[in-house]
């Protein structure tokens, strides 16, 4: 049996796994459904057309799945994730808002309806994604970062305090300022997540090639003499095909 | 209408003081001591080992003693500690410590924490600090007796904000504010936050006696008033003889120099700092002790 507060509201029609903790005053919805493991704090409400996989913690007055301007919206959320104090997740009425898992989800952040978060990402206190943006996985964004309506920050990113990424920002990289420059890789997560010195320097060799000194913009011509290269390293690879699918007009 | 029959949650092992007021949908947990004239507002939640002293004003949807937000937290018995007459605006967040930072969080006394302040694991908040809307402590931050950090400020892991600085709006503190100082930069994009001019209103407030405020002051105009290297200019001054805060003074700019990216307590990263030893409880004292590298 799930272990409910007395004073926790959870409908009737929710389905919970049994060994699901929720604590007083917070609010289960009616098409929610809570996977093992999971515990759902004091005051936190989870609704909308929500699934939460095994083991997640929704810490006290975080709000999960509640769609915009009343709607019923749909949130798909994964394995493992800590969602933090005072968080909110809206659920996406077109497509569903959608976490991978294992994230840190740290307190105050603000995730959109429809936006998607990839696997293993620690976003910071405060960080804003809006509607239909897209984090792919490994990124780490520090404390009032910004994420515009629409655009992806590529994997293994790591996005500096302050920051405002109002267009594409590509993988691999550490960005800052408004609007973002790219500054260099972000080799310290790398390293932590087991790249080899050789793909680092890699990718370091091609960083210097494509972005120009204030890191705003790609250099074309280093694109495509890199595009062209036969045995390039597969990460840097992945980063000109990253760069390469946004299309002209794309400022990085 | 119906009323609530019982609207607050406080766990009987939970050490509440008869005086202290705790509002509906407030919850307090079992290791929770409250002292006298502390206030709950509504939908409170107290967890984790925490102690709260007398006379606080814990507004609304404030969520203390939370555990941290380090992946390297493995649930040890860490502390958060607070003491008396400070006011913790709507939504604040402080977390207790972790066992590699030195086991506890402390806010001290006389303290006021804006809407939506956040005080991470291993942080110490001296008394009468003043911090604005949504200010961000990351972990293991030191901010000094009666220092002022204004709105949406965040600040780095192991900085220290000195005694009396002020931090201007929308900063992000990535190294060390020297007490007395003003840290602000006007356009954030071009020119990376720095010492920007004398706190005067800090000076004030320290109460400091005329021939020592002047001192300092003359300190201060040494120290930053143009941009040589400060190490020379620090060696210089205590070859001639500072006293007093003017002292106090070089030595944290020399801690800084001699820290991390400016950063003193990142000398101390993954050890407990010297703080720790100050508040914590015999026993935890013991274990810190015995789980020292």
């Amino acid at each position: 049996m799930p272990e409910i507060s007395r004073h926790a509201v959870v409908e009737a029609s929710a389905k919970l796994a049994d060994d699901v903790r929720i604590g007083p005053f917070a609010y289960i919805g009616p098409l929610v459904r809570i996977g093992p493991g999971c515990v759902i704090d004091s005051g936190a409400t989870v609704t909308g057309r929500t699934a939460l996989g095994a083991k997640c913690h929704v810490f006290p007055l975080a709000c999960v799945g509640a769609g915009e301007d009343g709607q019923v919206g749909e949130c798909l959320i994964g394995q493992a994730n800590a969602i933090r104090e005072h968080v909110t997740i809206r659920g996406g009425v077109d497509r569903p808002t959608c976490l991978g898992d294992d994230n840190l989800i740290m307190i105050g952040c603000q995730i959109g309806p429809g936006a998607s978060v990839g696997s293993h990402c620690i976003l910071s206190n405060y960080t804003q994604i809006d509607a239909a943006a897209r984090v792919e996985d490994h990124v780490g964004t520090s404390a009032f970062t910004f994420v515009a309506s629409g655009v992806s920050v590529g994997t293994y990113t790591y996005v500096v305090g302050f920051t405002g990424i109002e267009d594409h920002a590509p993988p691999y990289a550490m960005v800052q300022g408004f609007p973002f420059r790219v500054r260099g890789v972000n080799t310290e997560k790398l390293r932590r997540c087991g790249f080899g010195d050789d793909d680092v320097r890699a990718l370091k060799d091609a960083f210097r090639e494509l972005f120009n000194q204030s890191g705003a913009e790609v250099d074309a011509e280093a694109m495509a003499r890199l595009a062209a290269e036969s045995n390039l390293n597969v990460h840097v690879r992945r980063l000109i095909d990253a760069i390469a699918r946004r299309g002209p007009g794309s400022r990085t | 209408m119906t009323e609530l029959e019982v609207v607050r949650e406080i766990d009987p092992s939970a050490s509440v003081a008869a005086e202290a007021i705790v509002g509906e949908f407030c919850v307090v947990g079992p290791n929770v001591t409250i002292g006298p004239g502390t206030v709950l507002h509504r939908r409170v939640t107290v967890t984790g080992r925490t102690t709260i002293g007398s006379g606080n004003i814990v507004e609304e949807g404030c969520v203390l003693g939370a555990i941290p937000q380090d992946l390297k937290y493995a649930g040890s018995p860490t502390l958060l500690i607070v003491g008396h007459r400070n006011r913790f605006g709507p939504r604040v967040t402080a977390h207790i410590g972790t066992e590699a930072g030195g086991y506890v969080t402390r806010i001290g006394n006389d303290n006021s924490l804006d809407a939506g302040c956040h005080v991470a694991h291993d942080c110490y908040i001296d008394d009468r600090t003043t911090l604005g809307r949504n200010v961000l402590l990351a972990g293991h931050v030191l901010v000094q007796t009666g220092a002022v950090m204004e709105d949406l400020v965040g600040a780095h892991h192991f900085t220290t904000i000195g005694r009396f600085a002020r931090v201007g709006p929308r900063t992000p503190v990535r190294r060390d504010v020297p007490p007395f100082t003003f840290f602000y930069s006007e356009d954030l994009e071009r020119v990376p936050p720095a010492v920007r001019d004398v706190h005067y209103e800090g000076i004030k407030e320290a109460r400091l006696s005329p021939s020592e405020e002047a001192e300092l002051l003359r300190v201060l105009a040494e120290l930053f008033d143009d941009e040589s290297a400060l190490q020379t200019k620090i060696e210089q001054l205590e070859k001639m003889g500072v006293e007093g805060e003017a002292a106090a003074l070089c030595e944290f700019c020399q801690r800084s120099l001699r820290g991390v990216y400016g950063r003193y307590r990142e000398l101390f990263r993954g050890q407990a700092p010297p703080e720790a030893a100050q508040y914590l409880p015999p026993e935890q004292q013991a274990i810190l002790w015995r789980t020292r590298p």
